[in-house]
């Protein structure tokens, strides 16, 4: 029973993933803790496993076809990345669940905003070829 | 210093910064990317998204999973379990995104967010 509830809320996450156009990591998270119940920390380090794959490179297929891809800023902000998941988790690790998971619920209401903010329907002058797209579509 | 060498050097931090939420909070860090090459280095929405998406490709959470392993905090089988599901549910709803205005629903599911980061603080503050 619970590999099937396990599986569904996979595909939930993942539709939801491909919705809204934002990472699997701020759907699951909260999704393992409340719905599995999970332990913060055990959710947080299986998410991060998940997301291992590159499960967006269809997604950039897309946007490369488009043209909206800087391959020089997304190596470097890959390198950056690389340390910066290291540090992140040797600061979350040896954290107390409590704090951890009342940090990760302030995180959660500023994704929370920055997700409002980008639904602004206002596309600025320099409309990109997916823009123009969608606009015909 | 020249142009080119300050937006790398911004770039650069940019990744540190998404990489650090990453790892403290176990997601992929897209949600503080986009934001940063946007708003703050004046990539346009389309192009930031791209690009980050390239970022997202290398597993550049490695070593944070090896530092949560060690410590006993991965479910390896909850994990393989749910992998099908994100990847095959993140194409429905790709093909439901151009179905449904996506505008309205990023707004609603913006509020459950926010509800949800509410409760968190609460049940840790109180537990």
């Amino acid at each position: 029973m619970t590999i099937f509830l396990v599986l569904l809320l996979g595909i939930v996450a993942g539709i939801l993933v491909g919705l809204l156009g934002i990472g699997g990591g701020i759907v699951l998270v909260p999704a393992m803790v409340h719905i599995l119940h999970m332990d913060q920390h055990l959710a947080q380090g299986t998410s991060l496993f998940i997301l291992l794959p590159p499960i967006g490179l269809g997604a950039l297929r897309q946007y490369w076809k488009a043209g909206n891809v800087d391959l020089r800023a997304g190596i470097l902000c890959a390198v950056g990345m690389i340390l910066g998941a290291y540090i992140g988790g040797k600061i979350a690790v040896p954290m107390s669940t409590q704090l951890l998971k009342g940090l990760f619920g302030g995180f959660l209401m500023f994704s929370a905003v920055l997700l409002w903010m980008k639904a602004r329907p206002s596309q600025p002058a320099a409309a990109s070829a997916v823009a123009r797209e969608g606009s015909r579509a | 210093m020249s142009r080119q060498m300050f937006v790398d050097a911004g770039v650069l931090l940019a990744g540190l910064t998404g990489g650090i939420a990453s790892g403290m909070f176990g997601i992929g860090g897209g949600v503080i990317l986009v934001p940063i090459l946007g708003l703050l280095l004046g990539f346009s929405q389309h192009r930031a998204q791209g690009t980050s998406l390239v970022a997202l490709i290398p597993p550049t959470g490695l070593l944070a999973v090896i530092a949560y392993a060690k410590s006993d905090y991965v479910s390896w089988q909850t994990g393989l379990l749910l992998i099908p599901g994100v990847f095959l549910g993140g194409i429905a709803g790709g093909n439901l995104a151009k179905r449904i205005p996506g505008a309205r629903m990023r707004r609603i599911f913006a509020s459950l967010m926010f509800l949800l980061g509410i409760w968190q603080v609460f049940s840790a503050l109180r537990g």
